[in-house]
C-alpha cells in the first residue's frame, strides 16, 4: 500500500489547489446515527465526560446526551439540543456555528466551563463553546490537523440533520489557471 | 486499526449508504507523470488473497480483518454517469456516482 511519501500524495497534498485544479465536486455525505457515536466512543478515554452520545432527529436539529463530573456540582446528565447554522464558506464566513436551543439550564456554568476546558485541552483554538452556542473555525481546526493546504478548495461546507443521520455537503472547488496567451487566438486583423 | 473503520468494515460499509459525487475532478499533467498510473494501481491491486466475491462480513472475526479490497468497495458504488477527458495540461474526469 502506498504511503504519504509517494511523490504523488507528495505533490497533490502539497499544492492541492493546484495539483486539482479545475476541479469542481459536490460531495454529500450521510453520517447515521450509529457512525456517529462509534466515533464519539473512539474518543480518548479518561476524561471527565463519561457519556457522550448523539441523536439526530428531523427538522434539522439534534441532541447530544452528555454526563460528566463536573466541579461543585457533581455528576451531571444533560440531553442538549443542537441547531446547525448557516452554510461554511471562505474566507467570508469560516465558522461552523451550532445554537445550543434547548438543554442547558442556567446554572450549568460549570458543566460548560468542563466542556470548554476539555475542548481547550485537545482542540486547538478556534473551538468555542457557551451557553448559546458551539461553533468551530473550519481553517483552525483543519490547519491543526494538518490540512491547511486544503482550506482554499472548500467553496461550502453546510451540516443538516434529519432523522438518524447527520448531512455533510462538501463543495470543492479549485479554480482553473487562466489561459495561456499562446492559448489566446489572436484578434482577426481583417475585423473593425 | 481504528475502531471507526473497524466497525464500517464490519458492517459493510452500510453506514456510508447515501453517499454521492457529482461534479469533475481535474489533475495536472505534472501530477499523472509523477506516477499517478503507478499509484492507483497500487491502490487496486488485491490486499485480500482470495479473488472471490466478499464473503458477508459478519461471518469474520474483527481480529483477524484486513483493509478491504478497493476492486470490492467499487462494486458497492452505483455510477450515473463517468466520463474522461483531457485538456491542456491537464485530465478531467466528470463523474456523478453514488453508494
Amino acid at each position: 500500500m502506498p504511503t504519504l511519501d509517494h511523490p504523488v500524495l507528495a505533490k497533490a497534498l502539497g499544492d492541492p489547489g493546484g495539483s486539482f485544479a479545475g476541479t469542481d465536486l459536490r460531495i454529500t455525505l450521510p453520517l447515521t446515527r450509529t457512525l456517529l457515536n462509534e466515533v464519539l466512543a473512539a474518543r480518548p478515554s479518561g476524561t471527565p465526560i463519561q457519556e457522550l452520545y448523539i441523536d439526530p432527529e428531523v427538522g434539522n436539529r439534534f441532541r447530544v446526551h452528555l454526563s460528566a463530573n463536573a466541579p461543585v456540582i457533581g455528576r451531571v446528565s444533560r440531553r442538549i439540543t443542537l441547531v446547525p447554522g448557516p452554510a461554511v464558506s471562505f474566507p467570508d464566513q469560516p465558522w461552523l456555528r451550532l445554537d445550543i436551543t434547548d438543554g442547558l439550564k442556567f446554572l450549568d456554568k460549570p458543566l460548560i466551563n468542563l466542556v470548554q476546558g476539555q475542548v481547550e485541552r485537545r482542540l486547538p483554538r478556534g473551538v468555542d463553546v457557551n451557553s448559546s452556542h458551539v461553533r468551530i473555525h473550519v481553517p483552525a481546526l483543519l490547519t491543526h490537523l494538518g490540512y491547511q493546504q486544503l482550506v482554499p478548495l472548500i467553496k461550502e461546507l453546510r451540516l443538516t440533520s434529519e432523522a438518524n443521520r447527520l448531512l455533510l455537503q462538501l463543495h470543492l472547488l479549485a479554480t482553473p489557471p487562466p489561459p495561456s496567451e499562446a492559448s489566446i487566438p489572436a484578434p482577426n486583423p481583417l475585423t473593425p | 486499526m481504528h475502531p471507526v473503520l473497524q466497525h464500517l468494515i464490519a458492517t459493510d460499509f452500510a453506514d456510508l449508504r447515501g453517499s454521492y459525487v457529482e461534479g469533475q475532478f481535474a489533475i495536472t499533467d505534472e501530477l499523472v507523470n509523477l506516477g499517478l498510473h503507478e499509484l492507483v494501481s497500487q491502490l487496486t491491486s488485491p490486499s485480500v488473497k482470495s479473488e472471490a466475491p466478499a464473503a458477508p462480513p459478519a461471518k469474520i472475526p474483527a481480529a483477524t480483518q484486513e483493509l478491504p479490497n478497493p476492486k470490492l468497495l467499487l462494486q458497492k458504488v452505483n455510477v450515473e454517469h463517468l466520463r474522461y477527458r483531457t485538456e491542456t495540461g491537464r485530465t478531467v474526469l466528470e463523474v456523478k456516482a453514488g453508494m
